[in-house]
């Protein structure tokens, strides 16, 4: 538990389905968080299920893709004087209970930002060996690139220091944003650390989530993406 | 006629349809009233330069055998093809540019749209209904 206002930002694209129970999951761990979801112009009935709630809603009038949600959120957080930005999935993969860590690595452990990673530990239940694979290659190519000591690249939950967010800028409109964040984590020098988080593969969300072929979708974003 | 006969004759319509869509190109150029001068130049020189080749394929032919292209038809499709090139890289420039403002105004517009919890239904930390 903190003082300092806490903002955990939720990029959602037609996740009606288990969104409700990811807020409420959320809101029952700590209700003293400030939960923004970002609806990315979603088809089903996510900003309905959002609205049940005593959260923040805010709606793409175009879809642009995770990336760009999560920038949405985080600039909204900031502006509302957010002292620590989380970034948290809407697929109910993570868990709230890891968020508390992370935030508590940020406030007392000196870091600019806390990073979830799934391979810190133990090995992940449920995750197919392709997928490990693919993921520890990204890693590899990542941490060669970036100069990070990272396990895991492509995990979503992150807690940051307000201060520290405002200097990162995110381009990448889509899923490449995740090893844009660690460059920028890498070019302002900010002190990191990585946390053993929980993910929780379910059916809903494998079937959701990133696919391996999207490999190549990411490597393919990123070589061409806007450079700054 | 014989075959070669229309060949020979054949050369001329063909000359006259690549100067027609010459200037229809041209036309489109220069109806444009924000067209800025020194555009307007190239695209003339542009023009001028195309029109020249049409009318007078062997002096691409003889260029082009120096700087060791077989025949001028070649040399001109490597010159499209290096323009094309370049022109898929500025167009793609261009929907990166716009993309980016498209993402800012969308981001703008739910920033500006944002529902807060405090106005509609109350922070008390409850699921309402």
């Amino acid at each position: 538990m903190t003082d300092l206002s806490v903002w955990v930002v939720i990029p959602a694209y037609n996740e009606a389905e288990v969104l409700g129970q990811v807020l409420r999951e959320l809101l029952d761990y700590d209700s003293s968080y400030h939960v923004v979801v970002v609806d990315d112009t979603s088809t089903d009935d996510t900003a309905a299920v959002v609205r049940r709630f005593p959260v923040h809603l805010l709606r793409h009038p175009v879809n642009l893709g995770q990336g760009a949600a999560l920038a949405t959120g985080i600039e909204y957080a900031l502006r509302a004087k957010a002292e620590i930005v989380v970034m948290f999935d809407a697929d109910g993969q993570m868990c709230p209970k890891d968020i508390g860590v992370l935030v508590d690595e940020v406030v007392d452990g000196g870091v600019d930002v806390a990073l979830g990673s799934r391979f810190l530990n133990a090995s992940p239940k449920g995750m197919s060996v392709i997928k490990k694979l693919t993921l520890r290659l990204a890693t590899k190519m990542t941490r060669l690139v970036t100069g990070l000591d990272v396990t895991d690249t492509h995990n979503g939950l992150r807690a940051f220091k307000a201060q520290s967010l405002r200097k990162c800028v995110i381009t990448q409109n889509r899923m490449a944003h995740a090893s844009e964040l660690l460059s920028e984590i890498a070019r302002n020098k900010l002190a990191y650390r990585e946390v053993p988080v929980t993910i929780r593969y379910t059916s809903y969300s494998k079937a959701k989530g990133q696919s391996i072929s999207n490999a190549i979708n990411i490597l393919f974003e990123l070589l061409t993406g806007a450079r700054k | 006629m014989t075959l070669n006969e229309i060949g020979r004759y054949g050369g001329i319509p063909i000359k006259l349809v690549l100067i027609l869509v010459l200037l229809v190109v041209l036309r489109m150029f220069l109806v444009q009233k924000s067209l800025v001068l020194i555009k307007r130049l190239v695209a003339l020189a542009v023009f001028f330069f195309l029109l020249f080749l049409i009318l007078f394929p062997h002096v691409s032919t003889r260029v082009a055998n120096v700087v060791g292209v077989g025949r001028g038809v070649d040399l001109v499709f490597y010159m499209a093809d290096v323009f094309f090139l370049l022109l898929i890289v500025a167009l793609w420039r261009r929907s990166m540019t716009l993309m980016a403002v498209v993402t800012r105004l969308s981001r703008e517009i739910a920033l500006q749209n944002a529902s807060n919890p405090c106005e509609s239904n109350g922070r008390d930390g409850k699921e309402t209904s």
